[in-house]
C-alpha cells in the first residue's frame, strides 16, 4: 500500500535553516546541511528545501548547499525559491535536486510547467501553489503571499496538471505558520479537482492535525516548526497515524 | 587481483548523481572500478552495469540510439552479463513501451509497459510502496520482503511472464516491482533513494553477483 509521506521542509537563507510567521519576524533555527541529515535518518520520506531569499548573492550558497545535502541524504529531495527559468530548474537539479517547484514564475509564465516537464520528465516538475482566501473566492497569490493574483485556485490547480505538472504543493496562506492545523476546505477542493499528488502544507501545530491533513486526500504532509523545535520526532507522528489506521513507513 | 569494473550509464535521462555516490560509497576500499558510459563502449569489459532512468521510455530509447549505447548494450545483455535497471532502466528491457508513442524496447523481457489501469488512481504513483517477494536469490534476499522502497511512475511492466517477476507491488493492481531474468534485473523503485533498504539492495547486486 502506498504509504501517506511525511516531509519536513527546511526554508533556507543561504546556508541556514530560518522561520518566519506569515514570511515576517525570520528566525535562524539551524545549520541546513546538518538538519537535512537528522531528518534523513530519523524517517523522513522526503525533504523539501526552500531558498526564501533568493538574491543573485545568497544564491550561490544555497546551490552549494544544495549539492551538501545532495550528497549526505537518499531520501529524495524537492528543491524550491526563486526559481524562474528552465536554466534555473536544470541547474537545481545538477545540484542534486530530485524535483524542482515553481512557483511565481509558473504563475507568470505558465508555459514553464509544460518546457520544464517535457525536458526533464513530470516527476521531477512539482508546482507549488499558495492560495489565499479573498473577497469570498479562494485566489492564487504570489510573492510570498504579498501579491494576490487573479486567478482563481481551483482552475489553475487543474491547469497545472493540464500543463504536466507530477505534483502539486499546496499551502494555505490563510493557515501557514500559525499552527492551527491544515486548511482542510482549501486542500479538499484541491484533491478533488486533480489526480496527480497533493502536498498539504501550511499549519501543522499538532499530531492531530497530521491526521486531519491525511483526511484531505492529501498524499504528502509538509511540516516545519513542529519538527524544527523538536516539538515532534518524525516517528512520533508516523507511529499516531499508524495508530489511526493511515499507512506509513514506519 | 583484477578490479572488476561496473559500468555506469548515463543516459540523460534524470541525475545520476545519487547512484554514482551510492555505487562509490559501496566499492571504497574493494577490488572494484566505476566508470560512466556516456557512448558506444565495449561489451566485454564491463563486469555489471548499471542503467538508472527518469521520465518517459521513448526519450531514453531516443537517447541511448543518439548515444550510439543501443548496439553494445544489446549485446551485453545477450550474453546474459549482469544488469541492473532501475525504473525507466528497467522498463526498456520490455518489447514496447506506450507511453507518449508506441517505442520498441531492448526486447531481453518480455512484456509491455503501459499505464496504470484504475482511471480514479492518483498518477503518477509517488512515494514508499511495500515490494511481496515471490521468490528469493542472493541479491534480492528475504530480508526484503514486505519492506518499503521509493517509486515515481505512471506506467507498469504488464502481459510479463509470471517467472520474470521476482516481486509484486499493489497501487490499485498487482504489478512487478522487481524483474529478472537471469543475471539481468530491474527494479521499477529508485533505490538510490529508498534510505537503507535501497543501498542494501546496490550493495548487495554489487558484491554478491
Amino acid at each position: 500500500m502506498l504509504k501517506t509521506r511525511i516531509i519536513p521542509c527546511l526554508d533556507v537563507i543561504k546556508n541556514k535553516v530560518v522561520k518566519g510567521i506569515n514570511f515576517k519576524n525570520i528566525r535562524v533555527m539551524g545549520n541546513a546541511v546538518e538538519m537535512a541529515k537528522y531528518y534523513s535518518l530519523s524517517g523522513a520520506d522526503e525533504l523539501c528545501m526552500l531558498d526564501i531569499n533568493a538574491s543573485y548573492q545568497n544564491r550561490k550558497t544555497f546551490i552549494k548547499t544544495v549539492e551538501s545535502i545532495a550528497k549526505v541524504i537518499n531520501i529524495p529531495l524537492t528543491v524550491g525559491g526563486g526559481v524562474s527559468d528552465l536554466s534555473d530548474i536544470t541547474d537545481l537539479l545538477n545540484a542534486g535536486a530530485d524535483k524542482v517547484s515553481i512557483n511565481s514564475a509558473a504563475v507568470k509564465n505558465p508555459k514553464l510547467i509544460r518546457q520544464a516537464s517535457l525536458k526533464h520528465g513530470s516527476q521531477c516538475i512539482v508546482v507549488a501553489i499558495d492560495g489565499k482566501r479573498h473577497k469570498g473566492k479562494m485566489r492564487v497569490v504570489i510573492k510570498g503571499g504579498r501579491e494576490i493574483t487573479k486567478k482563481e485556485l481551483i482552475n489553475w490547480a487543474k491547469k497545472v496538471q493540464s500543463l504536466g505538472a507530477g505534483e502539486i504543493l499546496m499551502t494555505s496562506m490563510d493557515t501557514d505558520g500559525v499552527q492551527n492545523g491544515f486548511d482542510s476546505n482549501m486542500l479538499k477542493k484541491v484533491t478533488c479537482n486533480v489526480s496527480i499528488p497533493v502536498i498539504a502544507s501550511g499549519g501543522v501545530g499538532s499530531l492531530e492535525h497530521f491526521y486531519l491533513g491525511h483526511l484531505t486526500r492529501s498524499t504528502g504532509l509538509l511540516a516545519a516548526s513542529v519538527f524544527h523545535s523538536r516539538k515532534y520526532k518524525i516517528k512520533t507522528v508516523k507511529k499516531y497515524l499508524s495508530s489511526k489506521g493511515v499507512p506509513v513507513r514506519l | 587481483m583484477k578490479k572488476k569494473v561496473i559500468g555506469l550509464i548515463d543516459g540523460q535521462s534524470g541525475n545520476i548523481g545519487s547512484i554514482n555516490k551510492a555505487i562509490k560509497d559501496i566499492i571504497k576500499g574493494r577490488p572494484y572500478r566505476l566508470k560512466i558510459i556516456k557512448g558506444y563502449f565495449n561489451y566485454s569489459s564491463f563486469d555489471k552495469i548499471i542503467l538508472p532512468g527518469q521520465g518517459a521510455y521513448a526519450t531514453l530509447m531516443s537517447n541511448l540510439k543518439k548515444l550510439k549505447i543501443i548496439k553494445p548494450l544489446k549485446e551485453y545483455l545477450e550474453n546474459n552479463s549482469s544488469y541492473l535497471g532501475i525504473c525507466v532502466g528497467m522498463q526498456i528491457l520490455s518489447d514496447w513501451g506506450y507511453e507518449d508513442k508506441i517505442t520498441r524496447g531492448l526486447g531481453v523481457i518480455s512484456g509491455d509497459i503501459k499505464k496504470f489501469r484504475n482511471k480514479k488512481l492518483i498518477i503518477p504513483h509517488m512515494g514508499w510502496n511495500t515490494i511481496n517477494l515471490n521468490n528469493d536469490d542472493t541479491i534480492i534476499t528475504n530480508s526484503f520482503d514486505k519492506k518499503d522502497f521509493y517509486f515515481v511512475h505512471s506506467y507498469i511492466f504488464q502481459n510479463i511472464r509470471k517467472s520474470n517477476v521476482l516481486a509484486f507491488t499493489r497501487y490499485g493492481q498487482k504489478f512487478p516491482s522487481i524483474v529478472k531474468k537471469g543475471n539481468i534485473y530491474g527494479v521499477q523503485f529508485h533505490p538510490e533513494k529508498s534510505h537503507k533498504h535501497g543501498l542494501n539492495l546496490i550493495k548487495n547486486y554489487i558484491l554478491k553477483s
